[in-house]
């Protein structure tokens, strides 16, 4: 997307490495004084071919390299890749298994939106709350890895299951974990919606409307905040989210402070959501047996990311490797409506608007179309070229 | 004798190293204190010391398509500047070392040196970043100084007097912060801004414009205008307390009364949210002058 901004204008560009960034994409803002009046958004800085990998790799190795398609919501990728393939296998895991994958999934939810709010608040300058916000995350990470082993690749997830059980002391602590995180949510949901200071920096700032929206395909927390109804969890309920349905939270009006709103009621949602199912553990096996080759076929799955609909798209010719692999990541869909809704806006507010959105630049750079510099023209590489071109390169480094 | 007394008031004593050194240790009691308050560890002792060392030895990049003349001396204008204003207010509790009628004004205008050096030295690299800080600086001290020239005056309108060196003794009998509570207020929010702080740390907004005004200075200019900074907290300080806490007769009182207003100023910091740079402007024009200038009218009533 490069933008035709008038000749001489003054452009300021965040990235591709910038403080208000933690991962590389370039946004270039033309402003007047502080008033933007122009914007456009460049990715592809951390593009890591992961489509192409994964049709290397047969289907158990992929599901180690599935999880490394985010760092935050690394546990959404396996399960939307096991249910995919458990989709093409024709079987299903087991009710405990799709419990305890709800489980982590919810429990990823809540770290991430508290990793959020921490970020968007120190994009405000606000490092107080940036402070506390992620000592509380902490709790929750320490839980996942007192459940899983990890950190942040919980691994919990295998084709037709997850890997571990949770014994009573877990779920004690996770209860316990659960009431001291609900008790911190309500306090910062009464920060941000009462911290005057704060409320300057939020309120009325980049209001998306709905039929904005609508139009740019907004999806996840930012569409719900702007009060369009997209919740997979909610509108096409898979795994356990059928047996523990989830109330859809919604806002009508689509600025910053509505998506604070949002996405704080959605961690009183999440932890509603894990006491349920702690209490109404179904009991049962972990895994079912998988077929070794998966027969040829394709499988679509939609699932709700922290940040919005994740979309796996895989087909299989009846080998033991993927033919094709196809992921999108909500980020994507939610980039272009930083770009519109920053003009006219202050500069100091750019990054707030940026932060709202949630992005995760890593996860979305699935496809790099290089354009040659003479005359524009589209160029592609055979993975033969790509390697080739890779050995020559490194080659005359080493010279 | 006398030559080399005033050599040592400038190099040691209250100036010079004495000030630096004090200086950057009023800076780390603020890191720390901030960062007690934001559930971090913070800085050790000799932190802001170490970096200043470790800068100083740094080689230093002078960018293209600067005045190289200017980009080397403006640090050290504003050092200065902050230097000799440490010599006309009661440092550490002693009397000022120098004094004239009149040199309130001069010391006021000393301590907006180190905002102008830093408005000009943006404005003298080509970084896009540094024009907005400069821009967003020089537009920040046209807001904040009227309502802190006016706040301060106060005290030296009821003692009679524009010498820092009588307004503080007059002050020391009489505690102006309960005669003058809202000229007080000004005068440390002012004393804020004037150190860009947060919440007026919209100039070097790192998630916006990386460091403002200063982003293309490394090494020695960028540690000396910290030095300048740390100098403007102390002599600031020393101000406000001077004036408005019952003076500052020895050096205990000093270092209680300047850091229970550091303490103030940390907390603040902790609790509020950057300001947009329209925000900053409209609180000062809007509040900060509104209530010095109310301050006025009820001195001149009674």
């Amino acid at each position: 997307m490069e933008p035709n901004f008038p000749a001489r204008s003054f452009t300021i560009p965040i990235g591709p490495q910038h403080p208000a960034l933690k991962e590389p994409g370039l946004f270039k803002f033309v402003v007047d004084g502080e008033i933007i009046t122009g914007a456009s958004v460049r990715l592809g800085y951390a593009h890591r071919g992961i489509e192409k990998a994964a049709e290397e790799r047969n289907w158990v190795q992929n599901l180690y390299l599935i999880e490394r398609v985010c760092g935050i919501c690394s546990h959404i990728h396996a399960f939307a890749y096991s249910l995919a393939v458990e989709q093409l296998a024709n079987v299903q895991a087991p009710p405990r298994a799709q419990a305890i994958r709800t489980l982590v999934a919810e429990l990823e939810r809540i770290h991430s939106h508290f990793l959020w709010m921490g970020v968007s608040a120190h994009e405000a300058g606000f490092d107080t709350l940036f402070m506390y916000a992620w000592r509380d995350r902490e709790k929750v990470m320490d839980l996942l890895e007192e459940l899983t082993g990890n950190r942040v690749n919980y691994s919990a997830n295998l084709l037709g299951g997850v890997k571990f059980d949770l014994n009573a002391a877990q779920v004690q602590s996770i209860r316990s974990t659960l009431d001291f995180l609900e008790e911190r949510t309500r306090h910062y949901q009464d920060v941000v919606t009462h911290d005057e200071m704060f409320l300057q920096r939020t309120r009325g700032i980049g209001v998306m409307t709905r039929s904005q929206a609508e139009v740019m395909g907004a999806v996840g927390p930012t569409a719900r905040a702007s009060n369009v109804p997209r919740d997979m969890r909610t509108i096409a309920p898979y795994s356990a989210y059928s047996q523990f349905p989830v109330q859809m939270i919604l806002d009508t009006r689509g600025d910053l402070e509505a998506r604070f709103e949002v996405r704080l009621e959605e961690l009183f949602e999440s932890i509603r959501l894990i006491r349920e199912i702690l209490k109404a553990m179904p009991e049962g096996e972990l895994t079912v047996r998988m077929p070794r080759r998966i027969p040829a076929g394709e499988a679509v799955v939609r699932l709700e990311a922290p940040r919005g609909e994740v979309f796996y798209f895989i087909k299989s010719n009846g080998t033991d490797k993927p033919e094709r692999l196809k992921i999108r990541t909500p980020t994507i869909c939610n980039l272009n409506s930083v770009v519109r809704l920053a003009i006219g806006h202050q500069l100091a507010d750019a990054p707030m608007i940026l932060a709202g959105i949630d992005p995760c630049f890593s996860c979305n750079d699935r496809m790099v179309q290089v354009s040659k510099a003479s005359d524009g023209s589209e160029y592609s590489m055979s993975w033969k070229e790509l390697r080739q071109h890779g050995i020559d390169y490194y080659k005359r480094l080493s010279k | 004798m006398k030559p080399f007394i005033s050599i040592i008031i400038l190099w040691l004593f209250p100036s010079g190293i004495f000030l630096l050194l004090f200086g950057l240790f009023y800076q780390w009691f603020d890191r720390k204190l901030l960062a007690l308050l934001q559930n971090r560890v913070g800085p050790r002792w000799f932190q802001p010391l170490a970096d200043t060392i470790k800068l100083l030895s740094k080689e230093e990049v002078i960018p293209d398509g600067v005045n190289s003349y200017l980009f080397i001396g403006l640090p050290l204008v504003a050092l200065a500047g902050a230097l000799t204003a440490a010599l006309y207010v009661p440092i550490a509790g002693l009397a000022p070392t120098y004094g004239f009628p009149g040199d309130l004004i001069v010391v006021l205008y000393l301590l907006s040196l180190l905002t102008l050096c830093t408005g000009l030295a943006g404005t003298n690299t080509l970084d896009r970043f540094s024009m907005i800080g400069a821009t967003r600086t020089l537009t920040q001290l046209f807001s904040y100084e009227a309502p802190f020239l006016l706040a301060l005056l106060g005290p030296a309108l009821v003692a009679g007097s524009w010498q820092v060196g009588t307004i503080a003794s007059y002050a020391q009998n009489h505690w102006l912060i309960l005669t003058q509570p809202l000229g007080f207020i000004v005068a440390l929010v002012g004393l804020m801004g004037k150190l860009e702080m947060p919440p007026f740390d919209a100039p070097e907004a790192h998630t916006e414009i990386v460091a403002g005004a200063l982003t293309e200075y490394s090494g020695r200019g960028l540690a000396i205008f910290n030095l300048g900074r740390a100098v403007e907290l102390v002599v600031g300080l020393t101000l406000v307390s001077a004036f408005y806490l019952g003076g500052v007769s020895n050096p205990l009182w000093f270092l209680g009364k300047t850091f229970a207003l550091l303490f103030i100023m940390v907390g603040l910091q902790a609790l509020l949210t950057r300001l947009r740079i329209d925000q900053t402007v409209g609180l000062w024009w809007r509040y900060g002058t509104l209530l010095v200038l109310v301050q006025w009218f009820v001195m001149i009533l009674v």
